[in-house]
């Protein structure tokens, strides 16, 4: 899949929130989109998964099954977990939809979910569901806003293994990620969207600072320099 | 196509949208419909009466309908569905299909009391016929002016508002043929059966034309909105 001089904006005559992009996305490639809160992350995510259409530009090679897992799940629905996934994978045309949601629900985990309804979920709940209706119909181009917020431990743990193993079948997975849980994943291209264009990140371009906190201090340092879309790594105390 | 109507109008139903447009029915029944039409003329006038009162009630329920999802559970019903025509046409579908059981609730009334005040079947299919026919065309007012295509709700509001009362009179003037032909069809219904019958092919010529220019530009305005 290839972006060519795309560009885009939400109302004409306003400004451009993407300007120029130019961007591959391979079949069995993870990209990892960082930047800033507001910089353009899940807008991109939404032209590359189609739900928005370039004011210029052309989006190439978009497989036809794409998984998109929005950053809000929509939990105001009158639906409970079952009988909306049964929607969603009628929507999407599987034939065996009672195989596809419980593969995937427990995978992650939310098989305990089925009986709930939306919008008693609890907000890694409703993660999950937005994840489990992206994952049911193998998509060609899996695209997942901010997935790792809200989940639990053990589903975050597991999810980079996840995606590297979709990625190994051959779907091209674009992930943003403000937690940088996707770091383990091997071979992870990563692009920075920043004054409303895309640039690839290498590795020469970073550089390490050391930052010394009072301890009580340290967990909304690391929140707001991750928020930044800093990659923060603690260390133990000491001075 | 058919599962995502299918989703859009159980969510419809289950968060008892459909609850105004048909207490608005029941109150229509109750005040006017219950008292029966004295001759076959009456009962024909029924046809237009209802069809002109309910067009707006029409036009709301299929944008209250279109407007249950969420603006995100859209985005991902279209990333579903695929294609880019699936989505509109899937919401057409699914209001277009609401509208005409609301129909059959409100015209099973008139339908009886026409055929016990001896109306022949051809007039009364030419009022079935054009009710469904103003069902289709108050679809498409209410999906021009559903989220999708008009976020601000007051907008949109005063958008399906401002567009029934359009209707109404641009059908009274000279530019009736923009508009949907409100005003010719109260008339040849209440000028009786025979006129009915003799209306209904140019009066369903014009509703269909209607219907079908405003869905095409519909659907092309809309399949670049999600």
């Amino acid at each position: 899949m290839q972006l060519t001089e795309v560009a885009f904006r939400y109302r004409r005559r306003g400004p451009w929130v993407l300007h120029g992009v130019s961007l591959a996305v391979p079949p069995g490639h993870v990209l990892e989109v960082t930047g800033r809160n507001g910089a353009g992350k899940s807008t991109l995510l939404r032209v590359l998964a189609g739900l928005r259409s370039p004011g210029r530009g052309t989006v190439t090679g978009r497989p036809d099954r794409v998984g998109y897992a929005p950053e809000r799940f929509p939990v105001d629905q009158p639906f409970t977990v079952a009988s909306y996934l049964k929607h969603m994978a009628a929507v999407r045309g599987l034939r065996d939809v009672r195989d596809g949601i419980d593969r995937w629900a427990d995978r992650l985990r939310a098989g305990h979910l089925m009986d709930t309804r939306l919008p008693e979920l609890s907000k890694g709940g409703a993660q999950k569901v937005g994840l489990v209706q992206a994952l049911l119909a193998d998509p060609g181009l899996l695209v997942l806003d901010e997935p790792f917020a809200g989940l639990d431990a053990e589903t975050r743990a597991m999810l980079p293994g996840l995606i590297a193993e979709l990625a190994a079948e051959g779907t091209a997975v674009v992930v943003s990620d403000h937690q940088r849980v996707i770091e383990s994943v091997p071979g992870v291209d990563r692009v920075r969207v920043e004054n409303a264009t895309v640039s690839p990140v290498t590795s020469a371009e970073w550089a390490v600072l050391e930052v010394t906190v009072r301890a009580d201090e340290a967990d909304s340092v690391e929140s707001r320099l991750r928020a930044d879309g800093h990659e923060v790594r603690r260390r133990g105390a000491g001075r | 196509m058919i599962a995502l109507a299918r989703f859009q109008v159980a969510g419809y139903l289950r968060s008892l949208r459909v609850l105004p447009p048909l207490i608005v029915i029941l109150l229509l029944l109750a005040l006017v419909l219950f008292q029966p039409p004295v001759g076959a003329r009456l009962a024909t006038g029924a046809f237009g009466d209802v069809a002109a009162f309910m067009f707006p009630v029409w036009a709301w329920a299929a944008r209250s309908l279109l407007d249950t999802q969420p603006d995100e559970q859209r985005a991902l019903s279209a990333t579903a569905a695929g294609g880019p025509w699936t989505p509109a046409l899937a919401g057409l579908l699914a209001a277009g299909s609401v509208n005409l059981g609301l129909a059959v609730i409100v015209l099973a009334v008139p339908v009886v009391q026409g055929l016990v005040a001896g109306l022949a079947a051809l007039p009364v299919l030419a009022g079935l016929a054009l009710n469904a026919l103003v069902a289709a065309a108050a679809t498409l007012l209410g999906a021009w002016t559903s989220r999708a295509l008009v976020p601000d709700p007051g907008v949109s509001l005063l958008a399906l508002l401002g567009g029934a009362t359009a209707a109404l009179l641009l059908s009274l003037g000279p530019l009736d043929v923009v508009s949907v032909p409100m005003i010719s069809w109260i008339r040849a219904a209440h000028d009786g059966p025979d006129v009915l019958v003799s209306a209904f092919p140019g009066l369903g010529a014009h509703l269909a034309l209607w219907t079908a220019a405003v869905g095409l530009a519909y659907l092309l305005v809309r399949r670049t909105r999600t």
